[in-house]
């Protein structure tokens, strides 16, 4: 009783922390990677998102999912507007590709790699709608809340970003034939 | 009917697909995540403490400064009256000047009818020294008639009450050795005067003591004007209710 009373005790300790972090480190490295298309603003990203985590690491250790907890720190701190400030973002009008369609069989690859450059083109909240919808596959009512906005709204910005993809890659693909 | 593609259906896949290639692609770093963050949060609540500190530093710098306000800068009419009255005249012990702790049973009216008054003679009905009558003490009240309130004050016992009473009723209406001024209105009100406030049997009554301004000078009792004349002012002008200069006083010159 004393050892599962002691194992309570050292989920809830400052090493619960240190364990969850070293578990959980790649998904939310890889998780902010794909949503801010940045090594460097995704280390930032995770970074601010758990010293928050720590901060209140007695309520977010007790949270049904303490991952999605910290992720969506991670949604919120990436959409936040001081931040978007600081990266002194420039959104440009239309998508551009940027990788080409190579003929030496890798067809496939090449059109990961230029959904992903045209990612990078999107408006944050756009590319994080579609990231929280085809990566972490989630509904447009967990997206909406994530966001902050209405479940149409969130609808809304995934499929413009289809669209615009799209428009993009069907045009890319018809200058490439 | 044209064929309908659901963009969702078409383009998620690819989407997911390029997702997950690129995000096991990268190389970042992964370790030390929560040893950084606990030393941001450790920094973040030493910044927190460290402006609580300042925060409660200040409070009761401000707190010890309100307690000893009295003797700071801040314009108060007893501050006021004590700093300026040693500028004017350094405060000497005078014969006849009641001991501190006798002068600071009853101090003068921080405010006064006399810095209202639209005529040296507005003593109000009641309240005017008839000079027949005996007195037991006298403070002496030093106005300003603009924003410096109570300049001064300053107590004397019944032996100089009594020979300030003496002097001024053995003198004229007004003194002929006084200038006559012709000034604006706007510089006629003096910028000070003084009250006498003596105790009698029947309570304090007052004489008040213009030297300032362009319009009259003298003393004031409300039914009776005495002359301005250096005699009495000798008298009672010493301390803090000393003025540093005058209108008439500069005519009188040996006041």
């Amino acid at each position: 009783m004393e050892a599962v009373l002691a194992a309570a005790e050292v989920r809830t300790g400052p090493l619960d922390f240190e364990v969850w972090v070293t578990e959980k480190a790649d998904a939310l490295l890889r998780f902010a990677y794909v949503l801010t298309g940045d090594a460097t603003l995704a280390e930032d990203a995770v970074q601010d998102a758990l010293t928050t985590a720590c901060a209140r690491w007695g309520r977010v250790s007790r949270a049904d999912d303490p991952e999605a907890y910290v992720k969506r720190m991670v949604v919120n701190a990436h959409i936040s507007w001081w931040r978007r400030f600081r990266r002194r973002e420039s959104p440009v009008d239309d998508p551009v590709r940027t990788a080409r369609a190579v003929s030496d069989g890798t067809a496939a690859r090449a059109e990961a790699d230029a959904i992903w450059d045209l990612c990078a083109t999107l408006p944050d909240k756009q590319r994080a709608a579609v990231v929280l919808r085809f990566y972490e596959e989630l509904s447009y009512a967990e997206i909406a809340q994530l966001l902050h906005c209405a479940e149409a709204t969130a609808r809304s910005h995934v499929h413009r970003a289809l669209a615009a993809l799209k428009t993009t890659l069907s045009t890319e693909g018809a200058e490439d034939a | 009917m044209p064929e309908q593609h659901d963009p969702e259906q078409e383009l998620g896949p690819k989407i997911t697909s390029a997702f997950q290639d690129h995000a096991g692609a990268q190389g970042m770093q992964n370790t030390g995540l929560a040893r950084e963050a606990r030393r941001r949060v450790h920094r973040r609540r030493q910044t927190m403490s460290m402006a609580a500190g300042a925060v409660l530093v200040v409070a009761a710098v401000g707190g010890v400064w309100g307690l000893v306000g009295d003797g700071s800068p801040v314009a108060t009419s007893h501050s006021d009256s004590a700093s300026e009255g040693k500028a004017a005249a350094p405060e000497q012990p005078s014969q006849g000047v009641a001991p501190n702790s006798e002068r600071d049973k009853a101090g003068c009216p921080v405010q006064h009818p006399i810095q209202q008054a639209a005529a040296p003679n507005d003593v109000p009905t009641g309240t005017g020294l008839d000079l027949n009558t005996q007195v037991t003490g006298l403070r002496a009240c030093r106005y300003s008639t603009g924003q410096g309130g109570l300049l001064g004050q300053q107590e004397f016992d019944a032996a100089v009450a009594q020979q300030v009473v003496d002097a001024i009723k053995v003198l004229p209406e007004r003194n002929p050795d006084l200038p006559v001024f012709k000034c604006a209105p706007q510089v006629a009100k003096p910028s000070e005067a003084i009250t006498l406030r003596f105790t009698t049997a029947a309570g304090t009554k007052e004489i008040w003591v213009v030297y300032d301004g362009c319009t009259s000078a003298g003393f004031f009792t409300g039914t009776h004007v005495y002359g301005l004349y250096s005699a009495p002012l000798k008298l009672f002008m010493t301390g803090s209710v000393r003025p540093s200069g005058g209108t008439y006083l500069s005519a009188l010159k040996d006041w």
